[in-house]
């Protein structure tokens, strides 16, 4: 099966979607370089601590381009990382002005801010993220830390207690680069994509046949129109050869299936055991974490809610090699809390098992 | 083209889930789990309007039929519409019926100790002239105090957001203002998502199960209690009978409430101007002994105010010294001294509802409103465990017996007959004046001046205080035919059975 696109019905623009797809339409000219290799390089550079060489090749790119907000992204989290906070915060705060559609320089000078302690500054630079994205996950969190940190201070006040004694610093997740470079493969894809003219492999796709566990797509007719975004110009990305994944046979999506509902119960159940086991050894939790910190933080968030359920929706499978990708709707519900999402779980063969590699939201 | 947009939306799809949303979106917070989280945790449920009022409510219902009527015509003011708005806020926009009926429970479950509690305190004074309040019952209030209330009633219409923001202001500009610090804290923190997993929620725990909260959410209680519950239109405190014009104000404390109330005296009568929240005694009202820590109840006068500069910090604006202990506390032998109203330290807007060693403590910017209108010697200060409040008629009426007892005395000098004059006094009977007169027999006194003539009695004062005896506290000035002064007089008199009787009196000047 192809590396087809999804079919379309399962699909509905959010309108955080629709507001990106908005924003890149209107900073289309700024951010040309979704794809530039460097940005990518520059990225790797900094996630092998080469943050000297990760600089120069920043400010070798931002000589041609002073105004690419990607690049100038990540310097600032370069000067962040090198300990130069005011740097930091001055470039950050640059790309709000420059971009204020974008959550991410407003994270980071959150960041910077709850790091010295400044954390009614801190609130209001990630309620303007929010406010550009409602559904950024990563500024709700830290918001939600930097909500707890103020209340506990102002808790403190009225009972006119020693505000010394207030213990760990609420440490907040920095965002790393504005976009993330996609994992192989599935970037190249989405770039052709993109590209106004047809694409040698979007002919060559053929229609995508509903994957087997899907249900059958009923919101087409719901979906909104899409935005008309400006078409982009075609990207001088290596145009991909995109391997023609081996026909997924059914045993496999069978077995993806079930390791995929497994994972949901173990969740559903607090059995953290289980649920940590579903993750292989090469997962890498999103946002930098630590494996270590990952597992002690899902641990804190599951093991404390009274109880949980996690129901699975529109699971699609794509199975390629010792490779799967389970796209599904996921329905959270814990306590108070009543949440559904998109969710991605890329997995990965070890034998006859499917261990999850990567997890995110959306897609 | 259907085909290559369907790509597109992936493309934006790849940004949003590998760019944007990095983490899960398990504390994806929406209104309404907003809402019903703050409903569950937040304690802002003690001091929302709302749950105050409608809990209030629901006590008093459950008590007697009389505050079923009153309940039944409050509803018609505006006091209902807010309760019913705050009650559907707070109860709020749940998403299920399941949350509203839990959000509920959580909310009666916590009035039930702490609302009706101080309901019940103030019910004895509600229940017998208390009528629906006038229109606009949240009055004007010191400036602090009705930035909070708006608080309380943006929360209480579930505008949560704009409620923060708001908390968030007050408290930049009041930052000691420790029940606004209380508020902001909760408005906060109902918008955690119900996870023990971040750094501070220990230390938030921890913080709301400490004791000194109930002080704040006592004053919060009774800050609300005082703006809801208004005094009845027309109605004066039932210790002021009759108030002349030279006092140009009068102020009243209701302990029960924290409240003072301040009163404009014209002739057209006592009118409330202002009324501020205050803290008492730590060991209540009603001081007997020096060292008690308790607040005297009695009616007063204002004797000096001093001067800021020579007071420590601790008293904030100025102090405004009462005659505790009058005439009547000594005779009752009831000891203690240095009874002030003051101002609060640099580091507190304001004090828990009793926190004082017997002194009456206001906010300093609330002290400083009072400094600049108060007479000293002739600004009564009322302190009552709890205020009732008549009407001018009714005032007129009770005053009836002291007036014909003062003209019985006046008459009685007039004629020269000591024996009927003397009957006016109790044996112990007593006179402070400038001039010393010891020695000298009151009533031989009393006939030699009055010298048969005709006198005329005029600013006539009456303050009414009734414990277990009945007192009355008169002030007048006196002018004999053909002069154009005589003396001003303060005269405590004591009723026995159906008689009025003099044991004290100030010769004023």
């Amino acid at each position: 099966m192809p590396k087809s696109p999804r079919p379309r019905a399962r699909f509905s623009f959010s309108p955080t979607v629709r507001a990106l797809l908005l924003a890149a339409a209107t900073c289309g000219a700024a951010l040309p370089a979704l794809a530039a290799i460097e940005h990518e390089e520059v990225d790797k550079l900094m996630q092998a601590g080469k943050l000297d060489e990760a600089m120069a090749k920043a400010e070798a790119y931002l000589k041609d381009k002073p105004r690419d907000p990607q690049m100038r992204f990540l310097k600032g989290v370069i000067q962040l990382d090198t300990g130069k906070r005011n740097e930091a915060i001055a470039a950050f705060t640059q790309l709000t002005l420059d971009a204020p559609e974008l959550p991410e320089p407003y994270n980071n000078l959150a960041v910077i801010y709850a790091s010295q302690n400044q954390f009614d500054k801190a609130r209001a630079a990630l309620e303007s993220a929010i406010r550009t994205n409602p559904s950024y996950a990563t500024a709700q969190e830290n918001l939600g830390d930097v909500y707890a940190r103020l209340a506990s201070q102002a808790y403190s006040k009225a009972l006119q207690l020693d505000q010394n004694n207030t213990a760990v610093q609420p440490k907040l997740a920095v965002i790393r680069t504005l976009f993330t470079p996609t994992p192989p493969g599935a970037k190249p894809t989405a770039l052709i994509a993109a590209a106004p003219a047809p694409a040698p492999v979007a002919k060559a796709a053929p229609a995508p046949a509903p994957a087997p566990v899907a249900p059958p797509p009923a919101k087409v007719a719901a979906a909104p129109a899409p935005v008309a975004a400006a078409p982009k110009p075609p990207e001088t990305a290596p145009a991909p050869a995109p391997a023609p994944a081996p026909a997924a046979s059914a045993t496999a999506n069978a077995e993806v299936e079930s390791a995929v509902r497994a994972w949901a119960s173990a969740w559903a159940s607090q059995d953290m055991d289980r649920y940590l086991a579903a993750y292989g050894p090469d997962f890498t939790p999103a946002g930098g974490q630590s494996r270590k910190n990952w597992e002690e933080d899902r641990r804190a968030r599951i093991v404390g809610k009274s109880s949980i359920s996690v129901n699975i929706e529109n699971l699609a499978i794509k199975v390629d090699g010792q490779n799967a990708t389970a796209r599904f709707r996921q329905i959270y519900r814990a306590d108070n809390l009543n949440v559904s999402s998109r969710k991605t779980l890329e997995m990965q063969r070890s034998g006859n098992q499917w261990h999850i590699r990567k997890e995110s939201v959306g897609g | 083209m259907a085909h290559s947009q369907g790509k597109r939306r992936r493309l934006v799809a790849d940004i949003v889930r590998q760019g944007r949303l990095q983490h899960p979106l398990f504390r994806l917070r929406s209104g309404q789990q907003l809402l019903a989280a703050l409903a569950a945790v937040s304690a802002l449920m003690f001091a929302a309007p709302g749950a105050a009022l409608a809990s209030n409510a629901a006590g008093k219902t459950a008590k007697t039929s009389g505050s079923v009527h009153k309940e039944k015509t409050r509803a018609k003011g505006p006091a209902a519409n807010a309760r019913s708005t705050a009650r559907a806020g707070a109860a709020g926009r749940p998403s299920s019926a399941k949350e509203a009926k839990e959000a509920r429970s959580a909310k009666s479950r916590k009035a039930g100790t702490a609302v009706v509690a101080a309901a019940a305190t103030s019910a004895t004074a509600a229940r017998t002239t208390r009528k629906p309040a006038p229109a606009g019952a949240i009055q004007e209030a010191s400036n602090a105090e009705a930035r909070l209330i708006a608080v309380y009633e943006m929360f209480g219409r579930g505008q949560t957001r704009p409620a923060l923001a708001k908390a968030r202001d007050l408290v930049r500009d009041y930052p000691n203002f420790q029940l606004a610090q209380l508020v902001y804290g909760d408005l906060l923190a109902a918008q955690l998502p119900p996870s023990n997993s971040l750094p501070d929620t220990a230390s938030i725990a921890k913080m709301r199960g400490n004791p000194a909260m109930a002080e704040l959410h006592e004053e919060s209680k009774r800050r609300l209690q005082a703006l809801r519950d208004r005094p009845p239109a027309n109605t004066v405190p039932s210790q002021f009978l009759a108030l002349s014009t030279r006092s140009r104000y009068a102020i009243a404390v209701d302990a029960s409430r924290s409240r003072l109330y301040l009163f404009e005296n014209s002739d057209k009568g006592l009118k409330l101007t202002a009324d501020y929240y205050i803290s008492v005694g730590k060991a209540g009202t009603d001081k007997v002994t020096e060292g008690d820590a308790r607040t005297p109840l009695g009616v007063y006068y204002i004797t000096s105010s001093l001067d800021p500069k020579s007071l420590k910090d601790f008293y904030g604006a100025g102090a405004l010294p009462i005659n505790y202990p009058n005439p009547y506390d000594v005779r009752r032998g009831k000891t203690g001294g240095g009874i002030w109203l003051h101002g609060t330290p640099p580091q507190q807007f304001a004090r828990a509802p009793l926190a004082s060693d017997g002194c009456v403590v206001m906010a300093n910017p609330d002290l400083r409103q009072l400094l600049r209108k108060v007479q000293i010697g002739a600004t009564p200060v009322v302190t009552a465990r709890s205020l009732q409040w008549i009407s001018q008629p009714q005032a007129e009426k009770e005053s009836q017996s002291i007036t014909s007892a003062i003209n019985g005395w006046k008459d009685a000098r007039a004629s020269g007959n000591e024996a009927q004059l003397k009957k006016f006094y109790l044996p112990d009977f007593q006179r402070s004046s400038k001039k010393s007169n010891e020695g000298i027999s009151v009533v031989d006194d009393e006939v030699k001046y009055a010298q048969g003539k005709r006198v005329q009695l005029k600013d006539m004062s009456y303050l009414h205080w009734k414990d277990g005896d009945d007192t009355m506290v008169v002030t007048f000035g006196e002018v004999f035919e053909g002069e154009k002064s005589g003396r001003s007089r303060r005269q405590y008199w004591l009723r026995q059975g159906t008689d009025w009787k003099l044991f004290h009196e100030e010769i004023l000047g």
